[in-house]
């Protein structure tokens, strides 16, 4: 629906009958301004193409205001627009056509972009261009993690998500969203270890819990 | 000092005289992601252990923070690449709210109503301007004509005439001399063959 540059919503004055009760979602304009930033980030970094990102983002709040009189309130609004952004996400990378546009796409997010915003707090070029490549190394190992770790690992360290959060989002058990994250994070610390900008000493205990996870 | 550090420590001396010093072995990556990813049971014994190692155990600490670090900068690049991004595409346009709706309505009329005279008033001001010119076009559009129905008048008075005074009317030439053109007047006239009534 994100087509020529300008998309519409639906009209947000329909009236709302006495039964229905007022749900955040409501104010559209407000949810969205609120939330289209880190709604697209999360789908930006779990798909990794621009459009893909930005039509899902679009889908959700579409969703999102559609079912509006099914959120309790249960949870933030912000988990639940998660929620519904990755219950896209998945059916999205799901389909063949989803995997046949991915290797032919142009927009496709190209990891030196996402290295070049790497912030220059302080230090030498040096130490700058260390920092490019260490989070152009975690962005290409995230893009190899299974799909559920790499949404997980994505909620708890681009969204700072808290674990029972997740397991919210995910609808898995905390054991299982734990599981998943501390394999995640073996593999990108493998990879941190491994690759040669990397500062951090080898560990020998590591390399065996390094093993990627097959689903 | 903090209860939590009173707790990794008692955590390292523990360990250190079960007989295994912290410093020998290294985290294991269930510990690892506990410390890096965990943070509602921060207080549980596990965790203490694992803190308790970080303190005493200098490759597991730069380690760690050398990973910690690189997520925090993998973080932050996502996150201004992604603000970037969705600052370069255009902007959702939603439909204004009721209430704003409720209270435009009356503008909306009157704007409506505006436009609808602005397009009428020069409509009838070239009305009132064009009644005579189209009447004195039509006069002379009809002068014309009638200029044009005389002549053509006159012309075929002319032809009648000739026609009369001439002294064989041109239907009756072919009476006047008969052997002139004979063939073609027996080729008009001969009679059908069998063959032509057939078809």
């Amino acid at each position: 629906m994100a087509f020529e540059g300008v998309q519409m919503f639906p009209s947000t004055s329909v009236s709302l009958g006495n039964e229905e009760r007022a749900t955040p979602l409501d104010d559209l304009e407000n949810v969205v301004a609120m939330y289209q930033p880190r709604v697209f980030r999360f789908l930006l970094a779990t798909l990794r193409d621009h459009d893909a990102a930005e039509n899902l983002t679009q889908e959700t709040f579409l969703r999102a205001w559609s079912a509006r009189a099914s959120f309790r309130e249960d949870c933030s609004l912000a988990t639940w627009l998660i929620r519904i952004a990755l219950n896209l996400a998945r059916d999205h990378t799901r389909t063949g056509r989803f995997r046949f546009w991915k290797r032919v796409t142009a927009s496709a997010v190209d990891v030196a972009e996402v290295a070049a915003f790497v912030p220059t707090h302080e230090g030498s070029a040096e130490a700058h261009l260390i920092a490019k490549q260490q989070v152009a190394g975690i962005w290409e190992t995230v893009a190899g993690l299974s799909a559920r770790q790499r949404s997980i690992f994505l909620l708890r360290f681009m969204e700072e998500m808290e674990i029972p959060e997740i397991a919210t989002v995910t609808g898995l058990p905390l054991g299982t969203v734990k599981s998943h994250l501390y394999r995640a994070l073996a593999i990108i610390r493998a990879q941190h270890n491994y690759s040669p900008s990397s500062t951090a000493p080898r560990s020998t205990t590591l390399r065996k819990a390094t093993t990627k996870e097959t689903e | 000092m903090t209860p939590q550090q009173t707790m990794e420590q008692r955590a390292a001396q523990a360990a250190t005289t079960d007989g295994a010093p912290l410093g020998e072995t290294h985290l294991t990556g269930e510990q690892f992601g506990e410390l890096m990813g965990g943070t509602t049971e921060t207080a549980s014994p596990e965790v203490a252990m694992a803190k308790a190692h970080l303190l005493v155990c200098e490759q597991c600490s730069a380690e760690f923070a050398s990973l910690r670090e690189a997520i925090s900068l993998f973080r932050e690049a996502s996150n201004a690449y992604a603000d970037e991004e969705l600052r370069s595409r255009p902007r959702w346009i939603l439909p204004a709210r009721r209430s704003h709706s409720h209270s435009l309505i009356p503008a909306y009329w009157v704007a409506a109503a505006a436009m609808f005279l602005t397009a009428l008033l020069p409509l009838q001001v070239m009305r009132r301007h064009s009644v005579i010119p189209p009447a004195a076009s039509v006069s002379s559009v009809a002068v014309s004509n009638a200029a044009s129905d005389t002549q053509s008048d006159e012309a075929l008075l002319e032809d009648v005439n000739s026609e009369i005074s001439a002294s064989v009317p041109t239907s009756m030439q072919a009476l006047a001399d008969p052997t002139a053109d004979a063939s073609t007047v027996n080729n008009k006239t001969s009679v059908p063959t069998t063959n032509q009534r057939k078809e």
